[in-house]
């Protein structure tokens, strides 16, 4: 039993190592660094030597390597090459946004989705089941930018009920309570966006599950009993079906950053997703360097939770996934 | 078969034929300008005016334009005059229906005036006394009548070829982009590009999954954990950042987009045909195989395959959207091959160029549903299939 | 998005200085006093469409570098808005490799220049809001001369200067250099992708096609940005498309075209070698004095015409929008609304004060006078920090600011002639903190930036040989050579306070705008003497500022 668990850790392990390299060897092969993005007369190829000096880009790669390596276990990412800040001041400054614009979204989506599909699943043929299959289809089919402008357009502009930028009216209001609802006001639609395009596919794969589970024996059985509906369903059907659908979740979350890039541009956020567009094309190693470790860390986490939580609630899973390690 | 009674299998032939032969029956370049920029779509209701020419030719140096309409979007003069002799002033006039005249070009102590004006030049502008932002084919078109361009003085003309040119303010199915194209004719080639994309990159993935994923599932041992090792890899890195990052490492084409998009999305497809392995490994029946001394690549050819097959098409089909999105999902962010028309890269210019704040609907609309209809087609697809599959498998794809 | 990842040294062009050819008659700039606004609010506004909605709404009242005619159209027709256009310092070329076959032709290079339609990519892609050029620095430079060889587009004439310098077509129409009898291969043409530039890549195409029709056969390469320049920087290319955005100094012309630029990361990227060039550039580099500088820039001129280094395309106007709640707007052909001397002279029509709504296209980032060279950045700090000498904003010529009066002079020496200037700066004026300036203020900035080798300033002030100040109120610096252009690099540098520098320890990783200032409550180490005071940064949202209420140029009536 404990030499699984020894497994699983020892492998994400060797996953972050591996991520570790890729993450310093895939940036720098790509041609050019950040001083080359530079292009003024007045900064001449001298000026360029003496940034290249500053950045640490002029020694040897082993060396930037060992600096690298120290500055991600450490957890001490240095300067962003871009902003001259210290990388973590950045990420601290764009995590609340982002933090709050997922978090919210993906939370939001998947009670939502999961509601929707079991009450689908509950009562087949039904009209709401059809809403739901149709809406999962719909809403994972469209462009996520394309929703989101039309949103924007829709509720920013035609009909003025929510601002067009950013997180904070400008000047910003007073008072705690105040600046609060400006916030929420402000986030309403980004996060209103994003579970319309992910609420779908929650709902159909809960209703997938559901429908399953639903037909299962001992849920025959447990009716065959006489239980009341709603306890077969929450007590006994959604219970067995909470184990995939947790686990779903944590190997859906590393994923949605991909979403907070294109969100927080359309709707003007500061957020991760934007620094890490910027940090990439613009040859930011620090920057782009501590984004993917952090993310590789949050995706490697939520891979090794979803393995616990699956083992906690079905032992079988983990004595026969041991057996196939 | 159920496919066959499906819509979207209707739907995909249908749109797989407009993306082949639709292009067609267009003869011109796509890129090429037909009509003002941002041209409504030629079915919709509202007043427009229809493109219009009008010659000064060597024995008519003056033609007239009767004009019912709002002013066009756009005027342009090309061409020339020449004089038998040298001339003191030769000009090109434009008289309104209520007697104003502009001069709209003049030369002075030559035998030939050239022109070369379009509305939005600048100097044209100014010459008709008009602020930069001004449109000049307001100022030229202030009322419904007959107007007149002529040249002067007519005595003397050798030869004379100049054309006035009003372009249209609506144009064909789905109206012209800010470049003034055709949008019809860009949403019709951008089916090919999605369809191929999709297609294309998914089959790659298809292909590498299920080498993967059989190989591991049946061999076992270490060389099922370091590749399961290496998915987790995959998988734990943001899709979007990769793919930018390769982009920019190898080029910006359609193939490497392709490559780039075949070679990340091969996890799932991979883990899936993994499960579907070992349970059939298990099986007495493969069992029995094995113990009878069947070599391993017919196990794996005769008996795995064909059960994996039909899981592998849904899959494929469900993946088909995935691609296409993140194709567009890159043309957005503006890091795709601007080459290759796509309907990624037709809503990110609608997007750059002000089509959303503008509500040029005829731009956004095509190509954003477009995505979504194949998108959907190819789900509808893939569910069939994935209910005509196994059932046995719906478990093990939980994990 | 497009100048994102470049960083603008730009810091006067922006906006101290830009331009006119002449000021409303009766009008001197020096006149102006200010700042009447008490607030501004720079916001981080980075959508077009959401700038221009926001603008029309009332939410921005300051809208620079409008690049969309769409746009454009769709607020000329707006009652409450104001536009102003300027030409700017903005040119768009084509560049040619020159070390290779077949590019060193001048022959094919002119032909090449007669076979592109400048009016009509100007028309289509910029309804004409951007002006075709023919000449090799911006029409808005004062160094600008008209009288240079052009080439009209005529693809019949740029067959026949091939068909003359002995060059001919095979059977299916390609081009066939002269002493050979193949055709020549295909080449790319590099440019960036939408994500840096959105049109760049359009025009390569209309340009590729151009030259499809004279036999050339040319493809494109889209790149991200970054490995385009990479790509340039180590010479591996046929052709690119590019836009340089200039200063009014014309001495550009040297990092462009003189041989010795032509190194790995030069400027030089297309390789010229020219005797001709490199004498008049080099002249033009060290010009002593104005009247030198401006013989040299024309004959330079005039000369590249000739030998077509690059192909130049086109020139983009700026656009600014100002909300009509606002006057005391400050433009001119060279300059648009959205300049310094706006901010000092501005105030709403109805007499009531509010905050002023200004946008910002990009996040400044670091705030960091010392180590940003963001475009962005400077923004908002060079309305914190003042320079020795402005520009005035009709005819681009220097007007005292720091600085009343200044002298140049060439002093003979043992290492040979040196320029000297001489400063004598303003009195009265005071530090955000409360301090007075002084000569020791400049002498500590400019030694400081030379000692450390800051990159940013690296290049202005790396000739200096010494600073001196005999008096408070006087500096002499010193250069190591003869040039005109050390006047504006060391007029230009934004002078930092001495208390506070010597409080910076380490100007790469110092934080001045997060550091609180060692007396003044409420300040930070962003001190400058500039008219506004730097009040709040909120990171993609906005940076406050405002007046300062010790500025020296604030009218009587405000003080």
């Amino acid at each position: 039993m404990r030499s699984y668990w020894l497994k699983r850790v020892l492998g994400a392990l060797i996953v972050l190592l591996v991520v570790l390299f890729l993450n310093f060897f895939l940036f720098r092969l790509m041609p050019g660094d950040v001083v080359s993005t530079i292009i003024d007369p007045r900064f001449s190829p001298e000026a360029k030597a003496e940034l290249r000096k500053q950045f640490g880009l002029d020694s040897p790669l082993y060396e930037q390597f060992f600096r690298y390596a120290k500055a991600m276990v450490t957890f001490d990412f240095g300067l962003s090459f871009l902003s001259q800040r210290p990388v973590w001041e950045e990420l601290r400054s764009r995590l609340p946004n982002t933090v709050f614009l997922l978090g919210s979204a993906f939370l939001l989506s998947a009670i939502l989705g999961t509601w929707l599909g079991i009450h689908a699943a509950r009562r087949r043929g039904s009209f709401l089941e059809k809403i739901v299959l149709l809406a999962g289809s719909v809403s994972f089919s469209f462009p996520s930018f394309f929703v989101q402008l039309v949103l924007l357009l829709a509720f920013g502009w035609a009909l003025p009920l929510f601002p067009l930028r950013g997180s904070v009216s400008i000047p910003p209001p007073e008072g705690f309570a105040a600046a609060f609802f400006d916030y929420l006001w402000h986030m309403t639609l980004p996060v209103f966006s994003l579970v319309l395009l992910g609420f779908g596919s929650w709902a159909i794969y809960v209703r997938n599950l559901m429908v399953r589970t639903l037909g299962s024996d001992y849920i025959l059985l447990a009716r065959a009993k006489g239980l009341p509906e709603r306890r077969v369903l929450w007590g006994h059907a959604f219970r067995t079906t909470l184990p995939p659908i947790v686990t779903i979740f944590l190997l859906a979350l590393p994923g949605v950053i991909s979403g907070a890039v294109i969100t927080e541009r359309v709707f003007s956020l500061h957020g991760v997703g934007t620094f890490l567009l910027e940090a990439i094309l613009g040859h930011d190693y620090p920057a782009a360097g501590a984004a993917f470790f952090l993310l590789a860390l949050v995706s490697i986490f939520c891979n090794l939770a979803a393995d616990v939580i699956y083992g906690l609630v079905d032992p079988r899973i983990r004595v026969g996934r041991s057996m196939e390690e | 078969m159920t496919l066959l009674r499906r819509w979207s299998i209707w739907a995909l032939l249908a749109v797989t034929l407009l993306g082949t032969l639709g292009p067609g029956v267009f003869t011109g370049d796509p890129e090429a300008q037909v009509a003002a920029p941002f041209s409504r779509p030629a079915w919709t209701p509202g007043g427009g005016s229809p493109p219009l020419t009008a010659f000064l030719t060597t024995e008519k140096p003056a033609a007239l334009v009767s004009w019912r309409w709002e002013p066009p979007p756009n005027v342009t003069i090309s061409g020339f005059l020449r004089y038998a002799g040298q001339l003191e002033r030769a000009e090109i006039l434009w008289s309104t229906p209520g007697g104003k005249t502009f001069v709209l070009a003049s030369s002075k102590d030559t035998d030939t005036l050239r022109v070369d004006i379009d509305g939005r030049d600048m100097s044209f502008k100014r010459s008709l006394g008009l602020s930069p932002f001004d449109d000049a084919a307001k100022a030229l078109f202030p009322e419904k009548g007959t107007y007149t361009i002529a040249a002067r003085p007519t005595d003397g003309i050798k030869e004379a070829r100049v054309t006035l040119d009003i372009p249209g303010k609506k144009w064909g199915l789905l109206g012209t982009d800010q470049r003034g194209r055709d949008v019809f004719h860009l949403f019709l080639l951008g089916i090919r590009v999605s369809l191929l994309v999709g297609i294309t990159a998914t089959l790659l993935a298809a292909v590498i999954g299920l080498g993967v994923g059989l190989s591991a599932g049946y061999a076992g041992g270490l060389f099922d954990a370091l590749v399961m090792r290496v998915v987790d890899i995959l998988l734990s890195i943001p899709t979007l950042p990769i793919l930018m990052v390769l982009a920019g490492l190898w080029g910006k084409g359609l193939w490497q987009l392709v490559f780039i998009l075949g070679i990340f999305s091969w996890m799932g497809t991979a883990r899936t045909v993994r499960a579907l392995t070992l349970s059939l490994r298990e099986t007495c029946y493969v069992e029995n195989l094995r113990s009878l001394g069947a070599p391993t690549f017919y196990i794996l050819r005769r008996h795995l395959l064909p059960e994996a097959f039909p899981l592998l098409m849904a899959n494929v089909a469900l993946g088909v959207p995935a691609a296409i999105l993140a194709e567009a999902g890159l043309s957005f962010l503006g890091l795709s091959d601007p080459r290759i028309i796509s309907w990624g890269r037709m809503l990110q210019e609608a997007h750059g160029f002000g089509a959303f704040s503008t509500g040029a609907w005829w731009l956004i609309l095509p190509p954003g549903i477009g995505i979504a209809l194949i998108c959907l087609i190819f789900l509808d697809i893939g569910r069939t299939l994935e209910e005509m599959s196994d059932p046995r498998l719906k478990k093990e794809m939980a994990r | 998005m497009r100048k994102k990842l470049v960083f603008f040294l730009l810091l006067l062009a922006a906006f101290f200085a830009t331009p006119a050819f002449c000021s409303p008659a009766g009008f001197d700039v020096e006149s102006i006093r200010g700042p009447r606004i008490k607030e501004l609010y720079m916001v981080i506004h980075r959508d077009p469409d959401s700038q221009i909605l926001a603008l029309e709404r009332g939410k921005l009242d300051v809208l620079g570098d409008i690049t969309r005619p769409v746009d454009v159209k769709r607020l000329a027709g707006n009652d409450e808005i104001d536009l102003s256009v300027a030409q700017g310092f903005h040119i768009f070329f084509m560049g040619f490799n020159l070390r290779k076959e077949p590019w060193n032709s001048l022959a094919l290079r002119k032909a090449v220049a007669h076979a592109i339609p400048r009016q009509q990519i100007v028309r289509d892609l910029f309804s004409g809001y951007s002006t075709p050029i023919s000449a090799f620095l911006p029409p808005a430079s004062p160094y600008f001369e008209p009288d240079v060889p052009s080439y009209p587009y005529d693809p019949d004439l740029a067959r026949s200067i091939l068909e003359e310098a002995g060059w001919k077509w095979d059977s299916t129409g390609r081009l066939v250099p002269p002493g050979s009898d193949r055709p020549l291969v295909s080449f790319r043409i590099l440019g960036p992708t939408a994500q840096a530039a959105p049109t760049t890549m359009e025009i390569a195409r209309r340009i590729a096609d151009a030259l499809g029709k004279i036999g050339l056969s040319v493809e494109l390469e889209p790149l991200d940005f970054s490995v385009m320049i990479r790509r340039l920087d180590v010479h591996d290319f046929d052709l690119f498309v590019m836009a340089w955005s200039l200063s009014r100094d014309p001495d550009n012309l040297f990092a462009f075209f003189h041989s010795s630029m032509d190194v790995e990361g030069g400027y030089n990227i297309q390789g010229l070698h020219d005797p001709e060039v490199d004498e008049v550039t080099e002249r033009l580099r060290w010009a002593p004095d104005k009247k030198t500088a401006e013989e040299a820039a024309a004959k330079a001129q005039r000369l590249l015409s000739e030998k077509l280094p690059w192909i130049p395309i086109y020139s983009r106007y700026m656009i600014t929008a100002v909300r009509k709640d606002w006057k005391g707007l400050v433009s001119s052909e060279v300059t648009t609304t959205d300049n310094l001397w706006t901010l000092l002279s501005m105030e709403p029509v109805s007499g009531k004060m509010r905050p002023v709504f200004w946008a910002l296209s990009d996040e400044p980032r670091s705030l960091n006078p010392l180590s940003s060279s963001s475009a962005y950045d400077w923004q908002v700090l060079g309305l914190i920090y003042d320079g020795l000498i402005a520009v005035d904003p009709y005819t681009l010529e220097d007007v005292p600011w720091l600085a009343t009066d200044w002298k140049i002079e060439t002093v003979e020496s043992q290492g040979g002639p040196k320029t000297r200037l001489v400063f004598t700066l303003r009195k009265n004026v005071k530090w955000h903190d409360g301090r007075p300036f002084t000569a020791e203020d400049v002498r500590s900035t400019l030694l400081f930036l030379k000692e450390n080798n800051i990159p940013r300033y690296y290049d202005s002030v790396r000739d200096i040989e010494s600073v001196e100040r005999p008096d408070d109120f006087t500096v002499m610096v010193t250069m190591g050579k003869t040039s005109y252009w050390y006047l504006h690099n060391i007029g230009g540098t934004p002078i930092l306070p001495a208390h506070i520098l010597e409080l910076a320890e380490d100007w790469k990783s110092w934080q001045p705008m997060r550091t609180p200032h060692p007396e003044r409550q409420g300040l930070t180490m962003l001190v400058g003497t500039g008219p506004f005071v730097f009040s709040e940064y909120r990171p993609g949202e906005y940076v406050k500022l405002t007046r300062n209420e010790g500025f020296w140029k604030l009218p009587e009536d405000l003080r």
